[in-house]
C-alpha cells in the first residue's frame, strides 16, 4: 500500500537539467533571433537590399554600413538581413515536408514489416549509396535553379534519413509489451503505430530534425556558392559568399566573411537545439 | 454447456525452426473456463500454460504453428477469427494482465492518459469523462490519492502500483467477461504480491469476472482459486477443483509440483 517513489529518477534529472538548459535557451534563443531578422526584413531595411551603388563599392564596415558593402556598393546588412529569408526559409520547408513524408513511410513500414519494409529499405540504400549534396546538385542543374526547385530536392535527399530513424524506432518498439497492450485492447493497427508508438521516438525525431535543418540550410547555400541555387543576385548567403571571394584576396574579408558567420550562427543554433531537444523529450527527464 | 465460457479443444501445435524442422510442444490441451469461476492454469516454466493463454487472444509468437484442436468462446471458434473479428474480442470480451506491469504502459504518456484512451476505445464518450472513469478505476484498486496518480508518468509508479493499473485497465476500464492474468505477481515483492491477489479476488468475485489466472505459485491457488488446471510439457495432466487436487493428486507430476512447494513454503 505504501506509495514507493524510485530515488533513482531524481538524481539523473538533477545532472542533466542544468546541461540542457543552457543549450535548449542558446538554441532557441539562436532561431528565434534568425526568424525575427528574417521577419523584420520583409517590413525594413536599412537599405534596398538590391540596389547597387548605395556606396562606392567594398565600403569597409561603418556607423553608415555596419556590416559594409559588396562590390557593386550593395549594403550587406541589408543584404544579410533578407538572406535570413531564403535560408531559414527553404530550410525549414525542406525539413518539414522529409519529416513528414519519412517518418509516415518509415512507420509504415517499421510497423508492417514484409515486403513493403523490403522493398523500401532496399531503395533508401541505393538511394543513400550517392553523397546527398552531389545528389543536389545534379538535380538542380538537371531541372533548373529556382526556389521550390531547391526545397524539393532538399527534402528528397532528407527524407531517407527520416525514414531510416522512424523505421529503426519503431521496428524495434513494435514487439514491446505496451505495443502488445495496446493490441489487447482492440486498437487497430494503424493506431498502435502512431499514437501508441510514434510518441515514443519523438525525442529523436526532434533531435534529428534540428541536425537535418543544419544540414539543409548548409546545402542550401553551398548551392548558392556554386552558382546552381537561386539565381546569381538573390541574396541568400552561399551566393554572398562565392560573391565576396574575390575581396578576400585583397583584403576586402567582410562581404565572405558575415554571411558565412551568419551560416556558422545557424547551423551552431541549431545543433544545440537538436542536442538539448532529444534530452528533454526523454520523459523520465522531464520536470514537473 | 451454458456455463463453459471458454472451451479449448484438443489444442497441438508447435515451433518451426528457420531450417523447416517442427518442434511440437502443445500435445492436445483441452480445458474449460466456468462462467463465474476462478480458474488457475499451473505448470512450470515451459509446460505451455502461457502459449495456450496467448493463443486464445491470437497472440502467439509468429513462429509457432497450430496444428489442430479449437479454441472455443461462446460458442464460437475463436482461431478461426480474421484480425476484425479478434479485434471485437480484444479488451471488450477478453481482457489480460502481464506479469511485468511496467512495460505493459506506454512510458510517454501518463497512467491516467493511459486508462482513459482504453476507455474511450471501448465505450466512446468524451475525454473528460473518460478521465474520470480512469480516475475511478485507479481509486477501485486502492491506488492513493488517484487523481495525482493519474497525472504521473509509468516510471513514477513501482511495479506493485503499476500493477493495480494494469488491472484497473483489464478489469474495470474494459469490462471484459473474461480475464486472463499471467503470472500478475511473479516480479513483485511477497507483502505485494498477497495484496495484489487480494484485489483480483475481490474485483472477479463482486463483478462475476470469469477470471484464468497463469502461475507457478502453489500458494496463491490455494488461496484464491476454485478450478486448477495442471499442465506439464505441453499437456494437461489433470483437472480439479482446489480441493481435490491439494488433498488427493491423481497424476504423479502434480504431486511432485506439490510436495515441491511445501519444501519452500517450510523453508
Amino acid at each position: 500500500m505504501t506509495v514507493v517513489l524510485g530515488s533513482s529518477k531524481v538524481v539523473p534529472r538533477r545532472r542533466r537539467r542544468p546541461r540542457s538548459y543552457w543549450a535548449l535557451r542558446i538554441g532557441i534563443a539562436v532561431l528565434v533571433f534568425y526568424a525575427a531578422v528574417a521577419l523584420i526584413s520583409f517590413v525594413w531595411t536599412p537599405y534596398d537590399p538590391l540596389t547597387p551603388g548605395i556606396g562606392d563599392g567594398y565600403d569597409a564596415p561603418s556607423w553608415a554600413f555596419p556590416l559594409g558593402t559588396d562590390r557593386l556598393g550593395s549594403d550587406m546588412l541589408s543584404r544579410l538581413m533578407v538572406g535570413a529569408r531564403y535560408d531559414l526559409g527553404i530550410a525549414f520547408v525542406a525539413v518539414l515536408i522529409a519529416l513528414t513524408v519519412g517518418t509516415t513511410i518509415g512507420t509504415l513500414a517499421g510497423y508492417f514489416g514484409g515486403k513493403l519494409d523490403t522493398a523500401v529499405m532496399r531503395a533508401v540504400e541505393i538511394f543513400q549509396a550517392f553523397p546527398g549534396l552531389l545528389f543536389a546538385m545534379l538535380v538542380v542543374q538537371a531541372v533548373g535553379a529556382g526556389i521550390v526547385n531547391v526545397i524539393l530536392v532538399l527534402s528528397f535527399v532528407g527524407i531517407p534519413d527520416y525514414l531510416r530513424l522512424a523505421r529503426a524506432e519503431i521496428h524495434a518498439k513494435r514487439d514491446w509489451q505496451y505495443a502488445e497492450a495496446a493490441r489487447l485492447a482492440g486498437n487497430l493497427p494503424w493506431r498502435v503505430a502512431f499514437r501508441y508508438l510514434l510518441p515514443n521516438s519523438v525525442g529523436p525525431l526532434l533531435a534529428f530534425t534540428s541536425i537535418n535543418a543544419a544540414f539543409a540550410a548548409l546545402v542550401t547555400a553551398s548551392l548558392g556558392f556554386l552558382g546552381l541555387g537561386l539565381g546569381p543576385n538573390v541574396p541568400e548567403w552561399g551566393n554572398m559568399i562565392a560573391r565576396g571571394q574575390d575581396g578576400v584576396m585583397t583584403g576586402q574579408w567582410w562581404v565572405s566573411f558575415f554571411p558565412g558567420l551568419a551560416i556558422l550562427g545557424l547551423t551552431g543554433g541549431l545543433y544545440l537545439l537538436g542536442d538539448a531537444l532529444s534530452d528533454i523529450t526523454d520523459p523520465r527527464r522531464r520536470g514537473r | 454447456m451454458s456455463d463453459v465460457l471458454l472451451e479449448i479443444e484438443d489444442y497441438s501445435g508447435g515451433f518451426r525452426s528457420e531450417t523447416g524442422d517442427f518442434l511440437p510442444v502443445l500435445h492436445g490441451v483441452s480445458y474449460r473456463l466456468k462462467t463465474g469461476v476462478m480458474t488457475a492454469v499451473v505448470g512450470e516454466s515451459g509446460s505451455g500454460k502461457s502459449l495456450v493463454a496467448l493463443s486464445i487472444l491470437g497472440i502467439q509468437p509468429p513462429a509457432f504453428e497450430r496444428s489442430g484442436g479449437r479454441i472455443l468462446f461462446r460458442g464460437t471458434d475463436l482461431l478461426s477469427l480474421d484480425e476484425r473479428g479478434m479485434r471485437r474480442i480484444r479488451g471488450a470480451e477478453i481482457s489480460m494482465v502481464f506479469q511485468d506491469a511496467r512495460a505493459a504502459l506506454n512510458p510517454v504518456f501518463t497512467v491516467g492518459r493511459q486508462l482513459a484512451d482504453v476507455w474511450q476505445l471501448q465505450h466512446g464518450g468524451g475525454r473528460s469523462a473518460a478521465m474520470k472513469q480512469a480516475i475511478e478505476a485507479l481509486r477501485r484498486v486502492s491506488i492513493p490519492e488517484p487523481e495525482r496518480r493519474a497525472r504521473q508518468y509509468p516510471h513514477e509508479f513501482s511495479g506493485g502500483m503499476a500493477q493495480r493499473a494494469m488491472i484497473a485497465m483489464a478489469s474495470l476500464i474494459c469490462q471484459p467477461s473474461l480475464l486472463i492474468l499471467d503470472e500478475p505477481t511473479t516480479g513483485l515483492d511477497v507483502t505485494i504480491q498477497s495484496d495484489i491477489m487480494e484485489l483480483i479476488v475481490e474485483l472477479s468475485r463482486t463483478r462475476g469476472l470469469t477470471t484464468c489466472l497463469i502461475t507457478h505459485d502453489l500458494g496463491v491457488v490455494a488461496e484464491t482459486c476454485d478450478e486448477v488446471v495442471v499442465m506439464n510439457a505441453g499437456r494437461v495432466v489433470e483437472i480439479g477443483s482446489v480441493e481435490a487436487i491439494f488433498t488427493t493428486p491423481r497424476d504423479l507430476y502434480t504431486q511432485r509440483l506439490l510436495s515441491a512447494s511445501q519444501l519452500v513454503e517450510a523453508a
